[in-house]
Order: C-alpha cells, then structure tokens, then sequence
C-alpha cells in the first residue's frame, strides 16, 4: 500500500506539488494524468525517495520514506522497479548487463546461471530473447529500450513498479504493446503499478484508479469512470483531447 | 549588488553541496558491498590510461628544467648543481602539481562528463530506484583510483623528469656525470619525494570529488554537462594550486 499524504514540494519560487493526497491499494494500477509541467514526475519521484517532501510524506507498506536517508533509504527502495520516461538504461552496458544489475549490485549475489536464468524470464515477460543480451542500448529501437528498462524493473521481483510516462515519443502500435505489458504485470506478477502519463488512451486501458494533476493539485479522482465524470473543467478539457476524437 | 549576492549565494550553497558530497562519499567508501573490479576499472582508466601524457609531460619538463637550469647555473659556474635542484623541484613541486593538471585534463573531464550524461538521462536516477547507491557505485571507486594513481603517476613524472634531465644536462650542455649525480645525492632526501607523494595523494582526492561532484550534479541537458565539465575541469585546476600553495606553506614556511 502506498499512501502520500498532504505532499509540498518547491523548487525556488515554484511551488510544484501543493498538498498531494492519494492512496494506492496493492495490487492495483494508479494512474496520474497530467500535462507538461504539472508535477506528475516530481511527484513520483517523491513515492520512491528520489525528493525529499518539503511537507507532507510518503509511506510504502506501512515505512515513511521521506523520514529515510542514506542506507535505511537505498534498502527501503528494494520493493521499488522503475521504467523511466527515456528508459535510463546504462549505454556503457549491455542489454544483460542491464536487466542483470539490480541482480549484481545489491549485495546478496545469486549464482551467475540463476542471474541468466531470471533475465531471460523477465525479458520473456516483454518478448525479449537471447539474441538481445549482448546488445548496447544505443543499437536498439525505443521500444525496444523500454522493453529492457521493463524487465530489468521486474528483475528482483519488486512489489510496485512506477511507470514514467511509459508510451511517450512511442508509436501507436509500441504504445498498445506497451500497455499490454503493464497489464500483463500486473496480472501476471500481481505487481502494484504507479504509471504518470498524458496519454489518456493508455491511461484509461490500464488503470484501476486515476487522478488528474493540474497546477500542484489532484482535481480528479476515482474509478477512470468516476473520472470521466468528473464535472472539473480542466479534466473535461484534458479529457475531451481524446474522448471527442472516438 | 542583489545579483552578485545571489551568485555568492548560490556558490556558497554549491560548496557546501561538494563538502556534503565528500563526507557521504567517506562514508559509503567503508561500507559494504566492496567492488574491488570497478576500483580496478578505475585505475586502469585513471592510472594507466594517464601513462602516455604523464610521461611525456614529465620528460619535457624535465629537459627543459635542465636547460634552463644550466643557462643560470653556468653564470656562476655551478652547472654540477643542475641535477640536485632539478630533482628537487620535480619531486616537491613540479611532478604532482604537473601530474595532477594533466590528469584533470584527460580523466577527470571524461569522469565529469560521463557522470554529468548519467544524471541528465536519468541513469543516476535509475540506479538510485534500484535500491544502488549512486555515490558508492559511481564516486567512490573514482576516488579510491584517483588517490591511489595519483602518487604512481607522480613518481612517473618523477622518473622521466630527471631522466630528461639527465640526458639533456650530460649529454647536450655537457655538464659532467660526476657533479649532476652527486649534488642529486646531496640535495634530494627521501622526505622530498614523500612531500610531493603526499601531496599527490590529495590531489588525487581533490580531483575525483570535483569533478565527480559536477558530473553528479549537472542540470539541463547536454548544455549541462558542457558547462559541468568545463567548471570540473577549472575548479579542480584551482582547487590543486591553492592545497599546493598551504602544504608547502605548511611545510616550509614563509
């Protein structure tokens, strides 16, 4: 369960997230809509310890994590996968490298064969094979890059992944895939799922739960049908973009 | 005047971030997991990669050190005293100051560039949200390379210098072998190549926590990183002249 309460947050004189609360069962999808620069990543990167909360907090599985630093922070984020919105992936790595590293690096090692083993399952997972491995992120499509940055976010069985901005810059065809895959995460692994977005299409595929961010405030909130209701007049214009077009 | 405040102001709090980024990556520098390969990567990159240009660096200097130290010497006939006064000035002096500029230049823009590129694309950030500490993984094996090579390339510099000079000096001025290995005898005690070490060591370590604080710190894209690096490169040049101006006067005295 990830719970954010009452969260602030400035940089300088910009005041991006203004009194933030939302609350996300486990196992479920919670998407948060928005348009550029409305906070959706800040507020994301607050759920997993990357800012620190001028007010308010984040608590995940019962732990604050804004109350974290240092050690107790890194190995609090041990339940935590991330797909970034350009996929991070590390270009001095290979594709294995890559998927392998949450594998390598966080102290207790497995054997090389089950390290192998676990990152062909995961790239199975997003139809990814062998011929993959010894690849460089920079000899691979954007699909493909966030297919990596996907199955090296599930690698060590995280327990919530975050999505940032999944579908951007993605093709429509890459988009549905991807979706497909967030799906197929969360019903396969029963994974607990925070995506950020401006795609409504994709949002309103995969959540359970929506909110849209405007101005540092959630002005929706609810079930997407709950949202499409909603009688705010930023969400029915947001919304409109793609619910007119069908 | 508001301005110039705000930029002192942002300069202070700059600093203070690198004095924060230091003591943490003290900290983590004592905790496992150990990574001894990527300290191994480290000296290789830093260290061995750094041979050619130390070495050149160091044999120039050295035979124009010789040259030019004849050219006065010989006005008070006392060219045997090229070799003692050379080596002198290379192992307190030149051969950490010089050593320590050339590797800013040639590894430690690439580590602020390289760590600048990882955080505007989010690779840092990955990394972090992977429950792998940044710090530990990227900086401090950088640190522990830089303070360990830094002291091996001096010594380099240290040897092709006044081999330059010895071969300049004997064989090109002509000043006799006897006097130039005598008064090197004479003049260099080994305190003097362990000063110029020991400032090596801190060279080192000022070198990797600037530019890696740059890096790590970059903001704003690529333009980001060309400015990180660009102030790595410049506030590690300083940072090396002032720790070298109050060792020596700490050593030495006014």
């Amino acid at each position: 369960m990830i719970k954010v309460h009452d969260l602030w947050k400035a940089f300088g004189e910009n005041q991006v997230l203004k009194g933030i609360t939302l609350s996300i069962p486990p196992g479920q999808t919670y998407v948060v809509l928005g348009g550029s620069g409305s906070g959706k990543t800040v507020l994301m990167k607050h759920v997993i310890g990357l800012l620190k909360p001028d007010r308010g907090t984040v608590q995940v599985n019962g732990v604050e994590l804004s109350a974290l630093e240092g050690k107790a922070l890194t190995e609090a984020r041990g339940v935590f996968g991330m797909v970034f919105q350009g996929a991070a992936l590390f270009d001095s790595m290979t594709v294995f490298e890559n998927v392998a590293f949450p594998l390598l690096e966080r102290g207790h090692r497995p054997a090389a064969a089950e390290v192998r083993e676990r990152c062909l399952a995961k790239l199975k997972v997003v139809d990814l094979g062998e011929e993959v491995l010894e690849r460089f992120p920079a000899e691979l499509s954007g699909g493909m890059r966030k297919r990596v940055a996907l199955a090296r976010a599930l690698v060590s069985d995280p327990k919530v992944v975050l999505y940032d901005e999944p579908t951007t810059g993605l093709d429509p065809i890459t988009t549905a895939y991807v979706d497909e895959m967030i799906l197929a995460a969360k019903q396969r692994l029963g994974i607990t799922s925070m995506v950020i977005s401006h795609d409504v299409a994709s949002a309103f595929k995969v959540a359970d739960r929506l909110a849209v961010l405007y101005d540092g405030k959630l002005v929706a909130e609810g079930t997407p049908a709950e949202v499409k209701a909603s009688k705010d007049p930023y969400v029915q214009r947001y919304l409109s973009t793609w619910f007119e077009k069908q | 005047m508001i301005r110039g405040m705000t930029r002192l102001k942002a300069a202070l709090e700059d600093f203070g971030g690198m004095i924060f980024f230091a003591l943490e990556t003290l900290a983590w520098a004592f905790r496992p997991p150990f990574r001894p390969g990527l300290i191994l990567a480290q000296m290789a990159f830093i260290g061995a990669g750094s041979v050619f240009i130390v070495g050149v660096t160091g044999t120039f200097s050295g035979m124009v050190l010789a040259l030019q130290g004849n050219y006065a010497m010989k006005q008070f006939a006392a060219e045997g005293y090229v070799g003692g006064s050379v080596a002198l000035a290379l192992a307190r002096e030149l051969a950490p100051v010089l050593t320590a500029l050339m590797v800013t230049g040639r590894a430690g823009s690439a580590v602020a560039t390289e760590l600048g590129t990882m955080r505007v694309t989010e690779q840092i950030d990955a990394m972090d949200s992977m429950a792998v500490n940044p710090i530990q993984y990227l900086v401090v094996p950088r640190v522990i390379a830089s303070i360990l090579m830094f002291p091996a390339l001096t010594m380099l510099f240290n040897l092709l210098g006044y081999l330059g000079a010895f071969v300049m000096g004997v064989y090109v001025a002509g000043i006799p072998v006897g006097p130039f290995i005598e008064h090197t005898r004479t003049f260099l005690v080994p305190a003097d190549i362990l000063h110029g070490l020991g400032k090596a060591v801190l060279f080192g370590g000022v070198v990797a926590v600037v530019t890696c604080w740059r890096g790590y710190s970059a903001t704003g894209g690529s333009r980001g990183v060309g400015e990180g690096t660009t102030r790595a490169v410049v506030s590690s040049s300083i940072g090396i002249l002032i720790v070298d101006y109050a060792l020596t006067l700490f050593s030495v005295g006014t």
